[in-house]
């Protein structure tokens, strides 16, 4: 029962927080569609990673597919941007699934290393490209033709939609399945279940709804380009759940909040941000395993607690 | 075309340098280390600030300079990790946020970060009717050297023997009485000094930036899968073999797309063969 | 000079909320060949593996010669003097015998390492046929041999063995417990031994028996009529 509030507790203060900053407009609404933005990536890895616990952390690469296959079809290519979404978005995922299907049969370990480089690769392959793809100097876009607002208001609504579905999909059937295979895949296998499909479904969604956030992200931003997906990023991406608690649902928000924000806030420390980070992650690793929000939940605890005593 | 040979051993014989030092610690500490390739730049950078007093000694410090923190690192973080069981997964969230710290480092003590490495010309050598600038050739040569010299520590002193009983025995290691937290240490300290090599050799040859760190580890570890993760021969072969991949891919399709073949080739072995060409890992 | 080499007083370890051992109160004297017996499950393992090192306990002192060990690590147990044989992967497999034996020896002098080596090969004859052979690829039987080789190379003054017995063919299980009892002899070398097999009843000196990580009895064999030493063959330990 509490996992329900905090679910729904999480998704509806997202849902508020985007309506009264559309309120507030300006550069703090930006802001707060921007984190919107990684929170689809953030969420995603959290799927992908933690719940169906599949060694997989390239999630710049199934972002800048989306990202990228959006601009060149529609800027190169002249493409309506809808239909280059849409085929970016099936393209991600279909590689998300081939990625899976060509490391299927080495070990855990080798997986999380491969898709690792795939990262490291992407924005090499972005360079190589470079007449098509801009290169490091990136591209820039226009987007669509709608109001700034309503495109705000487009992107809260997917984020919503896309929490909506992450928790609502862990429960099916599918999802705890994808539960039982996420806790001994081997068990899972034996009882009958093949676990082959539902980890290709979970691919699948995950290279499909980080290509989505891809995509909303370069309309968003107008501009992207190899730097903006390099290793950091995905990097980040698959930190955002384990740094903010990966067993509560509120957990990647915080750990989106935690490595969004802070470069924003500190600005004029942003030299040692990668150092602050980097020190964040390992310390974050080593002493508070579960995450921040669980951390606070306990100090929260403690605190109650002696209120009430005294 | 011979050329190209000769380009080919050069890269595989920088290259097998952090490639050895991955197998170096992971075949003895079980760690996959992701921050080898950029300490290993970070000692890079080291010696290029010393270079003006002396290169032997901007070298010497670069090198040692990796060792240290390698020993360091070590004992104080990696140790503990794999004290709790060694898990991988946790290994390298770790080694990959060391990784940003020390790139942020790079960023933040360096007053540039793309430089090359100007060491005193070996001058030209002629081998076999080619002709290569001699610091080309002392990689190459080097990197087997190293290889070796490894093998004979393994075989024949107590640190290697050591080393090789907690690879193959952790528990019974301890018991026995080998200080296994010591010997972890010093082998990671081995394995950073030997990405810090491969490095600076890099950067002498060709030359580094911030991302470069990433680049090594990346290549060290499509060759040491492809060899085998762990297997110091293999990772040599394997090392040798892309190496040619490498240049070849280079001349016919330009720099950028080296890399793609090699990740190419890095998910065919893993299909074909999961555990490497030469099929298995840790042989030490 | 005391004649306690081990001894355990109230020494209780847990597995997370579980209770492995209970206030287990265990005394080893110099030159004995110790019998802790037991079902599976009962303990034998951690308290041999708690002596060692491996494991804390959350309660109790672990004392060597009267001196307190608890805070000891491993490495420094052995440079006491306590080995401990484990129950399995218990030898460096992809090594040679030989090497297995050299390695393990390496506290030692060469000439105390070959005189060792020799008294391993004396015993078990057919570890010097096979010293070249890749260690994993023995049977079973085999390794054991080398894993107790192991231990007495390391000529430690108390030589731990978790369940010497198991998975061994029975002529091989009366093989193994008397050379044991040899090695006693020969080096007065301290022993303390973990088994499920009322066989080792014949080598030992005294014997604990150990149920769900509590201590039931303790008896010194030679006090034991052979009715009483019957009746713990076959009613007392299940």
């Amino acid at each position: 029962m509490k996992n329900l509030y905090k679910t729904v507790g999480t998704i509806i203060f997202i849902f508020l927080i985007g309506l009264i900053f559309l309120f507030i407009g300006g550069y703090y609404k930006w802001l707060v569609g921007y984190i919107f933005l990684w929170i689809i990536q953030g969420y995603t890895a959290w799927f992908l990673y933690i719940k169906c616990n599949q060694p997989f952390v390239g999630y710049s690469v199934t972002m800048g597919i989306g990202a990228y296959g959006t601009i060149i079809l529609s800027v190169v290519y002249n493409w309506p941007i809808i239909i280059a979404i849409i085929l970016s978005v099936f393209l991600s995922m279909i590689v998300a699934i081939l990625f899976f299907l060509s490391t299927s049969r080495a070990k855990g370990f080798y997986v999380t290393m491969v898709s690792f480089l795939m990262a490291i690769l992407f924005p090499k392959i972005i360079d190589a490209t470079r007449e098509i793809s801009g290169g490091r100097s990136g591209l820039y876009f226009k987007g669509f033709d709608i109001s700034e607002n309503v495109f705000f208001i487009l992107i809260l609504l997917i984020t919503i939609l896309i929490l909506v579905f992450y928790s609502w999909f862990m429960k099916t059937k599918i999802g705890q399945i994808l539960t039982l295979i996420s806790e001994n895949d081997n068990l899972t296998k034996a009882i009958g279940i093949n676990t082959f499909r539902y980890k290709i479904l979970a691919y699948g969604i995950a290279g499909f709804i980080s290509a989505i956030g891809g995509a909303l992200y370069v309309n968003y931003i107008g501009f992207v380009s190899s730097i903006d997906l390099n290793v950091f990023t995905t990097v980040y991406i698959a930190f955002m759940p384990i740094v903010g608690g990966s067993k509560v649902f509120y957990g990647p928000l915080l750990g989106v909040l935690f490595i969004k924000l802070t470069p924003d806030i500190v600005r004029p420390l942003e030299r040692y941000m990668d150092i602050f980070l980097g020190i964040s992650f390992l310390s974050i690793m080593l002493f508070l395993p579960n995450g921040l929000g669980p951390t606070f939940e306990k100090l929260f605890k403690k605190a109650k607690y002696t209120i009430v005593r005294k | 075309m011979v050329d190209g040979i000769i380009t080919g051993f050069i890269i595989g014989g920088v290259l097998s340098l952090p490639v050895m030092g991955i197998a170096v610690v992971y075949g003895i500490t079980g760690v996959t280390n992701f921050s080898l390739g950029i300490i290993g730049v970070f000692g890079a950078f080291i010696t290029w600030i010393l270079l003006d007093y002396n290169w032997v000694f901007a070298v010497f410090m670069g090198i040692l300079f990796c060792f240290v923190i390698g020993y360091i690192l070590q004992n104080i973080l990696l140790n503990r990790v794999s004290e709790k069981g060694g898990d991988k997964n946790l290994y390298f969230i770790i080694t990959v946020s060391l990784g940003l710290v020390f790139t942020g480092l790079i960023k933040v003590i360096f007053p540039r970060t793309n430089i090359g490495l100007s060491l005193p010309s070996m001058g030209l050598f002629t081998i076999g009717g080619i002709t290569a600038s001699g610091l080309k050739f002392f990689a190459f040569f080097f990197a087997v050297s190293v290889l070796i010299l490894l093998r004979i520590l393994e075989e024949n002193t107590l640190l290697g023997k050591k080393w090789v009983a907690t690879s193959q025995n952790l528990k019974l290691a301890k018991y026995i009485g080998i200080n296994t937290k010591r010997s972890f240490c010093i082998a990671s300290g081995i394995g950073y000094a030997l990405a810090g090599i491969g490095a600076i050799l890099w950067a002498s040859i060709y030359n580094i930036n911030l991302m470069s760190g990433w680049d090594l580890t990346f290549m060290g570890y499509i060759i040491a899968v492809v060899g085998g993760i762990g297997n110091i021969w293999g990772g040599l072969l394997a090392a040798l073999l892309m190496g040619m991949v490498m240049s070849f891919s280079g001349y016919f399709l330009g720099g950028s797309w080296q890399s793609v073949i090699l990740y190419a080739i890095v998910i065919i072995v893993l299909i074909v063969s999961p555990r490497g060409i030469l099929g298995y890992e840790k042989s030490i | 000079m005391t004649e306690t080499l081990i001894e355990t007083k109230n020494l209780t370890v847990n597995y997370g909320l579980l209770s492995a051992l209970e206030g287990v109160n265990f005394k080893v004297k110099k030159r004995e060949i110790v019998g802790i017996i037991g079902s599976n499950g009962a303990g034998k393992t951690t308290l041999l593996e708690t002596i060692a090192g491996q494991l804390k306990p959350k309660k109790g002192e672990i004392k060597f010669l009267d001196e307190e060990i608890n805070k000891l690590s491993i490495l420094n147990r052995r440079k006491l003097g306590i080995f401990l044989v484990p129950q399995n992967e218990n030898i460096f497999p992809r090594m040679t015998v030989l090497k297995n034996l050299e390695v393990s020896s390496l506290y030692n002098s060469k000439s105390e390492t070959e005189e060792l080596i020799d008294y391993v090969f004396e015993l078990f004859p057919i570890l010097k046929e096979r010293k070249k052979q890749i260690a994993h690829t023995l049977s079973g039987g085999q390794q054991k041999m080398l894993a107790i080789g192991i231990g007495l190379v390391t000529n430690t003054r108390v030589l731990l063995i978790d369940e010497p017995s198991i998975g061994l063919a029975p002529q091989l299980v009366t093989k193994v417990l008397e050379t044991l009892k040899k090695i006693n002899k020969d080096m007065n070398k301290t022993i303390v031994l973990s088994e499920q097999n009322i066989k080792v009843l014949k080598v030992i000196d005294r014997i604990y028996g150990l149920e769900a990580g509590k201590i039931r009895f303790s008896e010194d064999i030679k006090n034991l009529s052979e009715n009483e030493v019957k009746e713990l063959y076959l009613g007392k330990i299940d």
